[in-house]
């Protein structure tokens, strides 16, 4: 590729990761913008006075603080049991030799997959009401238990898939029961998945907006998704103080994404969990 | 397609281990102590903080009496957790609703009548309480729920802003014209760009705002209030309120067009001081007593033909499924005694139901504004609510659209007035049997 | 069959999976069967249901409400698929270079898609807001009109859509893995016989990327009937005029505005039905051509 070609795709990528970026960086500015002005009405690059203290503020206008708590705490809690229930049945699946059955598990994953949120709402709720759960974080948790979304486990399945059979072999000959080869030997293999589910998966509850709003009817146990929602609802036209929630909200994700996307945007590894033709 | 016995045996393995998991869960829940009211409210957090004075007040009367407070910001939520908490089962014990909204539950069932406690309590008297807050919440000839407010809708205005344009202040009985007035008085360019820095009014396009002015017009927006059975928006009284109604945004342009509204909202604008007068009920007061840079006051609605009021009322409810009726009645008893709606008048969200605390200082209290609060009091004779239907709350939205496009001219007054009338038929409909 | 506590190897593999097939059945099958049952009744959530046969279904067929909300979110498919499908392909064909610092583009492309939901609605709020928003004083400032974002019915829509293009992550990463998979011997091979590269995308990447820009776009269809909540709940929740009233927040209103779960959950059966025969027929269609993933 010629010198001037090259200049261009990294000006046009760079131009289009600025697009991307933009929203972002506007909220965060706006932000920073002291609670006292009017709105502004030029864009502003940086505040003259960043007011950093509007980040404090969100804490006073309501107990953000617990919010937060609670919603680590249910990722604390739902993240590694995803990743394990989702990694075991992956791993289960890959290694059923029962064809048939074995195609049948992998459409129950497919029929599972395609059920959209809607339609378990209510009924979730009476199950939840059922276990004593109605009003308390294990409510939120509790899909964990199902591994979350059936794409995890597909997405461990695929990753076993595509390790050899002579690995696995191997060391079943040396007397490996299914679940020494689990950890001796999946679980290491799957890193990069492990990875990306892990992030994905506290993604999911940090974010998740729909199930404290039907499970959670206490103020202590309120989630920070919830949070964000209620300043908006007490000031919609606290714009700093709107950005500043919704920055804060983001950041944990943000900075997580970061530090971990270079396991499967830098040298493109998701393609290993993907047949090559 | 024969099935291997094997995976035969995983489902069966499968359903066990699902009931052996619903059995456990069963033995996890906490038994709560003895006697526990549970008890929602919906509203800002000033009108929460006065809902949990209103409890440890209650529960240092009554110590073996605990309450579980619940509260959800905005009434749009509540409305739906309260749905998912009665298709639960397990609704909280007294829930606070809206006269427009009980009938529902009531009519399905989710509550029980508290008419017969009212009856034969010692604390509190039918005849204690404003007449027409006991009648918006019977239905079927039944007193349902025990009102703790009556609020009309009303002006709140900037004193400031009218001592700059040089007017003087709404007087008790001022007419549509009058207001009209001052709202183009008020209705600026300040910076001279061509657009409109301050407004002189702003009010939501609503049913539930354009009624009192309808009927002061001497129409009406359904053919008979005791049993509805279509929208008369359609009538020269009514549409003849309508026009002026909605002549407000399109002729006069003294409140803001929809772009203006989008970008900030007239309440906002209010409470920044940009915006001259402000139609609410008394729900706003809390908020705004946290105004700094203005003085401000309240006055009654501007009249036409006749004065006519717009109720608006919250009433404690007792849901059917409420095991300790007894302890849920002493509490909801207790909040409306001359103690209870003291308490929560003191936040200044509420007109209190019962005459005796309307009329004492902890409402009329002249330290915080709206210095003029006994005009919630004097329009009290001209109160009307809404008809009490199930359903109601359908009218009240689609209706509301349609007004909401002719008032920021995206529909002809005729227009709207038919669409509205069309669409409102089927809640109608579904009610005379 | 062994005996208990001795299970064969076989039998272990299928308890790993038990967890999750037990977890999978209680939390999403079986609340997904009751919403079908619940379709057939009268159920508004206070008294006990009634069977209600195909009143449900009926009532859809005649309420304007339920065709405003049907409308709608064709409107955002037609609009926001290939938007969504067609921007991950080229962001992916222009990304997908391995020099240095592209990972750190890729990765722009990506945030928008991992920010939680409410965050990102409530930054987009502002943005369109029409007087103080930074995209109208953007607009303004080059000379563009500033639309009326969030008050016009079309362009709300349209803001949605925008708004949701950016969060094209998923579309982005699978279009990555399409493209990696194929092998360079073929381009070679191609460079070889004196192709350019526009004759390169259409004969050797375009023929085989198709299986996966098929399944994204048939997942996409499917996320549709659940991603457009949020932003339109929180952000001009179903307004102006019922405008961004989609599927899952028409759903939502109808369940707990409207107390009519029975028409909600109708709606729902019938919205996916027809998403699954569209899914399943494009698949068998994909088959049929021959093309596998």
């Amino acid at each position: 590729m010629s010198d001037w070609k090259v200049w261009l795709r990294y000006f046009l990528a760079v131009v289009i990761s600025i697009v991307f970026i933009l929203p972002l960086y506007w909220a965060f500015v706006a932000s920073l913008r002291p609670m006292e002005l009017p709105p502004p009405s030029t864009i502003e690059w940086w505040p003259a006075e960043p007011a950093w203290e509007n980040y404090r503020q969100i804490f006073d206008v309501v107990p953000l603080a617990r919010y937060t708590g609670n919603s680590l705490f249910v990722a604390a809690i739902a993240v590694p049991v995803t990743t394990l229930i989702a990694s075991l049945a992956g791993f289960g699946i890959s290694q059923i030799s029962d064809e048939p059955f074995r195609r049948q598990l992998l459409w129950f994953n497919i029929v599972a997959l395609m059920i959209p949120g809607a339609a378990v709402w209510i009924f979730r709720f009476l199950i939840v009401k059922w276990m004593g759960l109605f009003d308390t974080l294990w409510a939120l948790i509790l899909p964990a238990f199902a591994a979350t979304t059936p794409l995890f486990v597909l997405l461990f399945y695929w990753g076993f898939q595509h390790v050899p059979r002579e690995m696995f072999d191997a060391a079943r000959l040396d007397g490996a029961g299914p679940l020494k080869l689990w950890w001796k030997l999946a679980v290491p293999l799957s890193r990069p998945t492990i990875t990306g589910v892990t992030v994905l998966t506290f993604v999911l509850y940090w974010s998740d907006f729909i199930s404290p709003v039907i499970y959670i009817f206490t103020p202590q146990h309120y989630t920070l998704a919830i949070g964000v929602e209620i300043i908006k609802q007490m000031d919609l036209t606290n714009i700093p103080l709107l950005m500043a929630a919704s920055i804060f909200m983001a950041a944990p994700v943000i900075l997580l994404f970061w530090i971990l996307q270079r396991f499967f945007l830098h040298d493109l590894s998701l393609a290993n969990l993907f047949d090559r033709s | 397609m024969k099935q291997p016995r094997a995976s035969r045996l995983f489902l069966l393995l499968a359903l066990v281990s699902l009931s052996l998991l619903l059995l456990l869960s069963g033995c996890g829940g906490e038994s709560p102590p003895d006697k526990t009211v549970s008890f929602a409210v919906f509203g800002d957090p000033a009108e929460f903080a006065a809902y949990q004075q209103l409890v440890s007040a209650f529960e240092d009367a009554h110590p073996d009496i605990k309450i579980e407070l619940s509260h959800i910001p905005g009434q749009g939520e509540y409305r739906q957790r309260l749905a998912t908490e009665f298709a639960g089962g397990d609704p909280p014990n007294v829930v606070l609703l809206n006269y427009r909204r009980f009938a529902t539950f009531a009519a399905e069932g989710g509550l029980t009548p508290l008419g017969p406690y009212l009856e034969s309590s010692e604390v509190i008297q039918p005849d204690d309480f404003y007449p027409i807050t006991l009648q918006s919440f019977e239905y079927d000839e039944q007193l349902w729920c025990i009102p703790q407010n009556l609020s009309s809708l009303v002006v709140y205005y900037n004193r400031n802003l009218f001592d700059a344009a040089g007017l003087s202040y709404p007087a008790d009985d001022w007419t549509w014209d009058d207001f009209l007035t001052a709202a183009r008085a008020l209705t600026q360019d300040l910076d001279g760009d061509g657009q409109t820095d301050q407004y002189g009014a702003g009010i939501s396009p609503k049913l539930f705002r354009l009624a009192p002015f309808v009927w002061q017009n001497g129409g009406d927006i359904v053919d008979n209030p005791a049993a509805p059975s279509r929208l008369t928006l359609d009538t020269p009284e009514s549409r003849a309120a309508f026009e002026w109604f909605v002549n407000l945004q399109v002729e006069e342009h003294v409140v803001p067009d929809a772009v203006a509204e989008s970008g900030e909202s007239s309440e906002s604008r209010f409470l920044n001081g940009t915006l001259g007068m402000y139609f609410n009920s008394r729900r706003g007061v809390p908020t705004y007593r946290t105004i700094s840079t203005f003085q401000w006051d309240v006055a009654p609605l501007p009249r036409k033909l006749q004065p006519a009021g717009i109720l608006h009322s919250d009433a404690y409810c007792l849901s059917a499924a409420t095991e300790d009726k007894e302890s849920a009645w002493t509490f909801i008893e207790y909040a409306n005694s001359v103690a209870g709606q003291t308490i929560v008048a003191q936040s200044g969200r509420t007109v209190p139901s019962l005459i005796a605390v309307a009329e004492s200082p902890a409402f009329l209290s002249p330290d915080l504004p709206p210095a003029n609060s006994r005009v919630y009091l004097d329009t009290a004779p001209f109160i009307r609510g809404v008809p009490i239907m199930p359903g109601w709350v359908g009218v009240e939205k689609t209706v509301s659209e349609e007004i909401k496009k002719a008032f920021y001219g995206d529909a002809s007054i005729d227009e709207a007035i038919r669409q509205a009338t069309d669409l409102a038929q089927p809640y109608f409909d579904e009610n005379t049997p | 069959m062994n005996f208990p506590f001795r299970f064969s190897h076989q039998t272990q593999y299928r308890l790993l999976v038990l967890p999750y097939f037990a977890g999978t059945l209680l939390l999403v099958i079986l609340p997904a069967l009751t919403t079908v049952a619940i379709s057939l009744m009268r159920y508004n959530a206070i008294s006990t249901p009634e069977f209600a046969g195909i009143d449900n279904f009926l009532a859809m067929y005649r309420s304007s409400y339920v065709r405003i909300g049907l409308k709608n979110s064709l409107i955002f498919v037609v609009l926001a698929v290939p938007l969504r499908g067609i921007g991950a392909l080229l962001l992916a064909l222009f990304m997908q270079s391995k020099r240095a610092g592209f990972g750190f583009f890729r990765s722009a492309v990506y945030l928008p898609t991992i920010m939680p939901e409410v965050a990102y609605a409530v930054i987009w709020l502002w943005i369109f807001n029409p007087l103080y928003g930074p995209l109208n004083i953007l607009l303004s400032a080059i000379g563009l009109p500033a639309p009326e974002w969030l008050t016009d019915p079309m362009l709300a829509r349209i803001a949605i859509v925008l708004m949701m293009g950016f969060q094209l992550g998923e579309g982005f990463v699978i279009m990555l893995a399409g493209l990696q998979s194929i092998p360079h011997s073929f381009y070679e091979a191609a460079r070889v016989d004196g192709a350019n590269a526009w004759q390169m995308f259409w004969q050797i990447t375009f023929p085989l990327i198709l299986p996966w820009l098929l399944l994204l776009t048939f997942r996409d269809l499917l996320v549709s009937l659940e991603h457009t909540f949020t932003p339109s709940f929180v952000i001009t929740y179903g307004g102006p005029y019922y405008a961004t009233t989609f599927l899952p927040l028409l759903i939502y209103e109808l369940a707990f505005d409207f107390f009519d779960f029975g028409l909600a959950a109708a709606v729902m059966v019938v919205a996916y039905a027809f998403l699954m025969l569209l899914v399943i027929g494009g698949w068998k269609l994909v088959q049929r051509r021959g093309l596998h993933v």
